[in-house]
C-alpha cells in the first residue's frame, strides 16, 4: 500500500486498524508524509469552510423568508383588524351614531314642494317675475327661480316666495341657504308653510346626519301640526 | 412537527435534500430561540447562533460523526449552542450573569458525541488560501473533491453518487482537480 492510499483512506473514513496503525507511525517519522497529510487536511477543512459559508447563506435566506412570511402574516391580520374596526364603525355608524342611512332617509321623503300656489295655465300672458319665478321652479331651472323669487321679494312679495324659494335652494342641494330660510320663516310664524318648513327643516336635519334636531323637529311637527303626520311619524322610528 | 422529526434518521439528512434541511431548521427554530432567551443576547446574536449550531450539526452528520442519532435533534442543536452562546458572550465581552450557570457548558460534554467537531478554530493561512481558490474550481471539481473531503466518500461511494464511470476516472479527475487547485494558489503567491 502507498503513502497515497493510506491518505486516501484516512480521509475516506475507511482505514483499518492496521493501517491506522502504520499511518499514525508515518505521521511521526516521514515529514514528506506528513506535510502531504497536512496539505490535505487543510483541504478538508477548507471545503469544509466552504460548505459551511453555503449553508450560513442558505440559512439566512430561510430566515428572511420566514420574516417576509411573518410580515405578510401581520399585514394580513393588520388588514383583518382594519376590515373589522371598518365594519365595527360602519355598524356603529349605522346604528348607533346615525340611527339610520341618513342619505337614503332623505332621499326617500325629500320631494319639492309642488307649486300649489301660482296657476300658470297655457297662453297666460301674464309676464310678471313671479310666473317666470314658478315656471323656472317647476321646471326644475332652481338658479334661475331663485333670481326671478328674489326679484319678486323686492317688490313686496307673497309670504310663500321664501319658502319656494327654500324649495330651489333645496333643490340645488343648497341646505344651508335653505335652512336659514325655513327657519326663518318658523320663527316668523306668519306663512302658510310653517308646517311643511319644520318638516324641510327635518328633512335637512337627517340629510346632515343632526339626529337629535331632526327628531326635535319630528316631534314639533307630530305635535303641533297635521302636515305629514303619518310620514313624520315613520320617519321618527326609523331614527329611533 | 415532532413526529416528523422523530422519523427524520441520519441516512435521509445524508441524502442532502434542500427540503429536509429547511424543514429541520424552521422546526427547531422557535424552541432553540426561546431556549437561547434566557442568556440575554440579542435576537439577532440568539438567530446567528441558531444557525451556526445547526451548521455544526449538519456538518457532522455529513461528515459521518454521528452513525445515529442517541437524542431528538433539538437536543443536539440546544448542547451546541450552549458552547456557541458563552462563546457569543466572551467576544461580545459580555459579564456573564452570576446566576449563568456554568454547569450547563460541563452538561454540554455529555450530551454532545465526543467525536463531534465544534469547529472553533479560526482558518490557517493555507486554509484560507486553500478555501479562496477551490472557490474558483469547476462545478465538478467543487463536487467532487466535496464529495471526497467534506463527505469522506470513497472512490465507490463516488461512482455511485456521481456520473463517474469508474476508479481511474475517479482517481484521475481527483489528481487532476488537485493540481489545478495547486496551480491557481502557487501562480496567484508568484503574483
Amino acid at each position: 500500500m502507498t503513502n497515497q492510499d493510506l491518505l486516501y483512506h484516512y480521509f475516506s473514513n475507511s482505514l483499518t486498524a492496521e493501517q491506522e496503525v502504520v499511518f499514525k507511525k508515518l505521521l511521526e517519522t516521514d515529514a514528506e508524509f506528513k506535510a502531504a497529510f497536512e496539505y490535505e487536511n487543510s483541504l478538508k477543512k477548507a471545503i469544509k469552510s466552504h460548505e459551511s459559508d453555503v449553508l450560513k447563506s442558505k440559512l439566512q435566506e430561510f430566515e428572511l423568508e420566514l420574516n417576509s412570511k411573518k410580515t405578510h402574516a401581520f399585514n394580513y391580520r393588520y388588514l383583518a383588524v382594519a376590515a373589522s374596526i371598518v365594519l365595527l364603525v360602519s355598524w356603529f355608524g349605522y346604528n348607533t351614531f346615525f340611527g339610520t342611512n341618513y342619505s337614503n332617509l332623505y332621499q326617500d321623503n325629500f320631494i319639492e314642494y309642488p307649486n300649489t300656489v301660482y296657476t300658470i295655465t297655457r297662453g297666460d300672458d301674464d309676464e310678471t317675475l313671479e310666473r317666470e319665478a314658478f315656471v323656472a321652479y317647476e321646471t326644475q331651472n332652481f338658479e334661475t327661480a331663485i333670481e326671478k323669487f328674489d326679484a319678486v321679494s323686492e317688490t313686496g312679495a307673497q309670504d310663500y316666495i321664501p319658502f319656494y324659494k327654500a324649495q330651489a335652494y333645496l333643490g340645488l342641494e343648497n341646505t344651508h341657504q335653505a335652512n336659514v330660510l325655513l327657519k326663518q320663516i318658523v320663527a316668523e310664524n306668519t306663512s302658510d308653510f310653517v308646517a311643511e318648513s319644520i318638516w324641510y327643516l327635518a328633512l335637512i336635519a337627517i340629510k346632515e346626519k343632526d339626529k337629535a334636531q331632526a327628531k326635535t323637529y319630528l316631534n314639533n311637527l307630530i305635535s303641533n301640526y297635521n302636515y305629514n303626520q303619518a310620514k313624520a311619524k315613520t320617519l321618527l322610528e326609523e331614527l329611533n | 412537527m415532532e413526529s416528523v422529526q422523530k422519523n427524520i434518521t441520519i441516512e435521509d439528512l445524508k441524502q442532502g435534500s434542500d427540503l429536509l434541511f429547511k424543514q429541520i431548521y424552521e422546526n427547531n427554530r422557535d424552541k432553540f430561540l426561546n431556549f437561547a432567551r434566557k442568556y440575554n443576547l440579542s435576537h439577532e446574536d440568539n438567530i446567528d447562533v441558531y444557525q451556526d449550531a445547526y451548521i455544526i450539526f449538519y456538518n457532522n452528520v455529513m461528515q459521518g460523526k454521528i452513525e445515529e442519532f442517541t437524542s431528538s435533534i433539538s437536543t443536539y442543536l440546544f448542547s451546541i449552542g450552549k458552547y456557541l452562546i458563552f462563546d457569543k458572550m466572551k467576544k461580545n465581552n459580555k459579564t456573564i450573569n452570576p446566576d449563568f450557570d456554568l454547569s450547563i457548558i460541563r452538561e454540554q460534554n455529555e450530551l454532545v458525541d465526543a467525536s463531534f467537531e465544534l469547529d472553533n478554530e479560526a482558518l490557517t493561512t493555507e486554509q484560507v488560501l486553500l478555501k479562496k481558490y477551490f472557490g474558483t474550481l469547476g462545478a465538478k471539481c467543487q463536487e467532487l473533491l466535496t464529495l471526497f473531503y467534506y463527505r469522506g466518500y470513497t472512490i465507490k461511494d463516488i461512482i455511485t453518487a456521481t456520473e463517474y464511470t469508474s476508479e481511474n476516472v475517479v482517481k484521475s479527475a481527483k489528481s487532476r482537480c488537485m493540481k489545478t487547485l495547486k496551480e491557481r494558489i502557487n501562480n496567484n503567491s508568484n503574483d
